[in-house]
C-alpha cells in the first residue's frame, strides 16, 4: 500500500511540473511579456522596455525565470492581473470558494439523483418509469451545458420566478452565516445542476446496470425467498453492494466538476475561477489565466489523487496494477 | 428440421446479398436520417436555405417563430432569419469539427501505433504525455490554447484536436499491445519485413474497428467542446453563423426572444444524440464483445 500511494503521489508531482512548465512555456513561446505590458503609444521606447524587462525580472535565463515561477507559483504569487490591478492570489483566494461550493453542491446532486433514479430504474425494469429514467440520461449526456443553462434560466428564474438567475447572493467566502444559508441554497440549485446533468446521467447508468447484476444474484435471490419485504431486499441487500463502484465514480466525477465548471459559471455570473478564467483569456491577462490554470490544475490532479488512494484501500486490485 | 432456405445441401451458407446485410444490422434509421439531414443542410445551404443568413431585416427584428410566412423560426435582434442561420450554423460545424477530428485521428493513430509497437521507453514517454493531456478536462487545455494563439477559428480547431487526439492514442495502443505478440506479427518479423511495414500491413488492419467506433463515440463530445468554445465567445466572430454562438446572443434576449437560444441548442443535442445512437449501433455491430447488458 505505501508502495502504491509513493507511486501515484510521485506521478502526481511529475503531472503538475509538466502542467507549470506547459502553463509558463506558452507565455515564452508566444511572445514577451515585458513588449506586452507596454502602453501602446510607448511601444518602441526601448529604455522603457528594458526597464520593464529588468522589473520583472524578464532579462534573467529562461530557466531561472521558470524556477522563480515555480517557487512562487507555490505561494499562490502569480503576480498581479493586469486589468483588476491587484495581485492575482487574493482574487484566486476569494474565487476558490465559489468554485468549490459549486463542485460539492453539483456531486451531492449527483449522486443524490443519480443513484436513487437508477435504483428504481432497475428495480421496475422496463416499465414506463425506466424507460423515462433512460430518456432523461441520453438528454443528460448529449444536451449543451450552456444551453440547458440558459432554458432553465428562462423557466425557472424568468417565467416562473422560482429561483434567482445568477451570481452567489450575498454571499462570501467559504462560510455563511445562518440567516443567508436558504439564499445560499437557492442560488445554488441552478448551477448546480446544470453542472451536475451529465454526471447524473453517467451515475443513474452505472446504478442501473450494477443494481441489475446484483439482483440476478444468489444471496438477493435467498433472501427475497426467505420472506423479506422488497424494500429491504432491495435497499438493505442489494443496493449496498451494487453501489460500491458507484460511488467511487460520484468522487472521481468530483475532479472534473471542479474544472467543469468554466462553462456554468459563465452562464451564471457564479464567481468562481472558472468564471476568473475565462475574464482572463478574453483580456489577455496572463497572470490571471495562469493563477486560474495552475490552481485548477492543482485542484483537478490532488482529487484524482485522492479518490486513487481511496480505490486502492477498497479494491486491492488497483493496488497491484 | 426444415433446412434453412439459404442453407445448401453442404451446409455452406452462401454470401448473403448486401440487402440481407443491411437487414440484418439492424440499422438505426432515425439517428442516420438525422445526420443526412444536417449533412445535406450543411453541404447546399446556400441553396436551400430561405435568406442570406447575414442579411438584416430591421423592420422585421425580434419576430417570433411561425408569425409570418417568411421568417419560419423568428428573427432575431437585427432581423437576422434564424432558419437560414441554423442552417449555414450545420455547415459551420462541419468546417470546423470535422477538420480537427481528422487531424486528431491521424496524431493518435501514428502515436498509438508507434507506442504499441516500440515500447519500452519510447512508449512510456509518449504515453506520460498522453495520460497528462488525458488527465484534465479538455476545455481547460482548449482555453490554455486560446489564451496564447488567440482567439478564431483556427485555434478553436487546434485546441480541438490537441485535446482529442490522446483518447485514441491510448486506445489504439492498448488494442495495439493485444495483437503485437500475436503468430502473424511474429512470423513477419522473423521473415524480416520491415518495422514501418508490420505496423502499416499487419497492425494497422487490425485496429481499423476500434477507431471507428471511437471516432463515431467521440465525434459528439467535439460537437459539445466546438460548441461551448463558441458560446464563451472564443471561436467564430459574433454574428457568424455558428449554433453556438447563436444560443450565447439568445441569451441577451432571454425574456423577449426565447427562440434565438431555443432551436440552435435544441439542435446541438439532437445532432449530438444521433452521433450517440450511431456510435453506440456500431460498437454492437463491430464488435458484440463490448454490448452492453440492458
Amino acid at each position: 500500500m505505501t508502495r502504491y500511494i509513493a507511486r501515484r503521489l510521485l506521478e502526481g508531482i511529475v503531472t503538475l511540473i509538466a502542467l507549470s512548465f506547459v502553463v509558463f512555456g506558452s507565455v515564452h513561446l508566444t511572445g514577451d511579456p515585458a513588449r506586452f505590458l507596454l502602453p501602446i503609444s510607448n511601444d518602441h521606447d526601448e529604455a522603457v522596455y528594458e526597464a520593464q524587462k529588468k522589473a520583472y525580472g524578464l532579462d534573467k535565463p529562461f530557466i531561472v525565470q521558470y524556477g522563480n515561477f515555480l517557487v512562487k507559483a507555490v505561494r499562490l504569487d502569480f503576480g498581479n492581473s493586469f486589468t483588476a490591478r491587484r495581485p492575482v492570489r487574493d482574487i484566486l483566494l476569494e474565487r476558490i470558494p465559489a468554485t468549490v461550493h459549486l463542485a460539492l453542491a453539483g456531486m451531492i446532486l449527483a449522486i443524490g439523483i443519480g443513484v436513487p433514479l437508477g435504483i428504481i430504474s432497475a428495480v421496475k425494469r422496463d416499465t414506463i418509469l425506466d424507460k423515462v429514467c433512460k430518456a432523461f440520461a441520453i438528454f443528460g449526456m448529449a444536451a449543451p451545458q450552456f444551453w440547458v443553462a440558459i432554458m432553465l434560466i428562462i423557466l425557472l428564474a424568468g417565467y416562473w420566478g422560482w429561483l434567482p438567475a445568477f451570481g452567489r447572493g450575498d454571499m462570501t467566502g467559504w462560510f455563511p452565516e445562518w440567516s443567508q444559508i436558504p439564499d445560499m441554497i437557492a442560488h445554488l440549485i441552478l448551477p448546480a445542476f446544470v453542472l451536475a446533468l451529465a454526471v447524473i446521467a453517467a451515475i443513474m447508468r452505472l446504478a442501473r446496470s450494477a443494481m441489475l447484476e446484483v439482483l440476478d444474484t444468489d444471496y438477493v435471490k435467498f433472501a427475497q425467498v426467505k420472506g423479506l419485504g422488497d424494500r429491504m431486499v432491495i435497499w438493505k441487500h442489494a443496493a449496498r453492494n451494487a453501489l460500491i463502484p458507484v460511488i467511487t465514480f460520484g468522487g472521481i466525477s468530483l475532479a472534473g466538476l471542479l474544472n467543469g465548471s468554466v462553462v456554468v459559471e459563465v452562464v451564471f455570473a457564479w464567481p468562481g475561477v472558472g468564471l476568473m478564467l475565462l475574464e482572463g483569456v478574453l483580456s489577455n491577462n496572463f497572470p490571471q489565466v495562469e493563477g486560474a490554470i495552475m490552481v485548477s490544475g492543482a485542484a483537478y490532479i490532488l482529487t484524482a489523487l485522492v479518490v486513487d488512494i481511496l480505490y486502492g484501500y477498497t479494491d486491492p486490485r488497483v493496488r497491484l496494477n | 428440421m426444415a433446412a434453412d432456405s439459404t442453407t445448401t445441401l453442404l451446409g455452406v451458407r452462401p454470401p448473403l446479398s448486401l440487402r440481407q446485410r443491411l437487414r440484418d444490422a439492424r440499422l438505426p434509421w432515425i439517428p442516420l436520417a438525422v445526420l443526412a439531414l444536417i449533412l445535406f443542410c450543411a453541404i447546399f445551404a446556400n441553396l436551400i436555405a430561405p435568406h442570406d443568413p447575414r442579411d438584416n431585416d430591421v423592420v422585421n427584428k425580434l419576430q417570433p417563430p411561425f408569425s409570418d410566412g417568411s421568417h419560419v423560426l423568428g428573427t432575431d435582434r437585427l432581423g437576422k432569419d434564424m432558419l437560414s442561420r441554423l442552417i449555414f450554423g450545420a455547415r459551420t460545424m462541419l468546417q470546423v469539427t470535422a477538420p480537427s477530428i481528422v487531424v486528431a485521428i491521424l496524431a493518435g493513430t501514428v502515436v498509438g501505433l508507434v507506442s504499441g509497437y516500440s515500447g519500452r521507453w519510447v512508449d512510456s514517454f509518449l504515453m506520460r504525455i498522453t495520460d497528462a493531456v488525458l488527465g484534465f478536462p479538455s476545455i481547460l487545455v482548449a482555453l490554455l490554447i486560446v489564451t496564447y494563439l488567440g482567439t478564431g477559428v483556427w485555434n478553436v480547431m487546434i485546441a480541438i484536436a490537441a485535446t482529442q487526439w490522446a483518447r485514441f492514442a491510448r486506445m489504439i495502443r492498448g488494442e495495439v499491445l493485444s495483437v503485437r505478440d500475436r503468430d502473424f506479427v511474429i512470423l513477419a518479423q522473423i521473415y524480416g519485413v520491415s518495422s514501418g511495414m508490420i505496423v502499416w500491413r499487419h497492425l494497422f488492419p487490425n485496429v481499423i474497428n476500434t477507431l471507428m467506433v471511437l471516432t463515431s463515440v467521440s465525434v459528439g463530445q467535439v460537437i459539445l467542446l466546438e460548441a461551448s468554445l463558441s458560446f464563451l465567445g472564443l471561436g467564430l466572430a459574433p454574428g457568424d453563423p455558428a449554433w453556438g454562438i447563436l444560443v450565447a446572443e439568445g441569451r441577451e434576449f432571454l425574456t423577449q426572444a426565447w427562440w434565438i437560444a431555443l432551436f440552435p441548442g435544441l439542435i446541438i443535442t439532437i445532432v449530438v444524440m444521433a452521433f450517440n445512437f450511431f456510435g453506440d449501433w456500431l460498437r454492437d455491430y463491430l464488435d458484440p464483445r463490448l454490448r452492453r447488458s440492458g
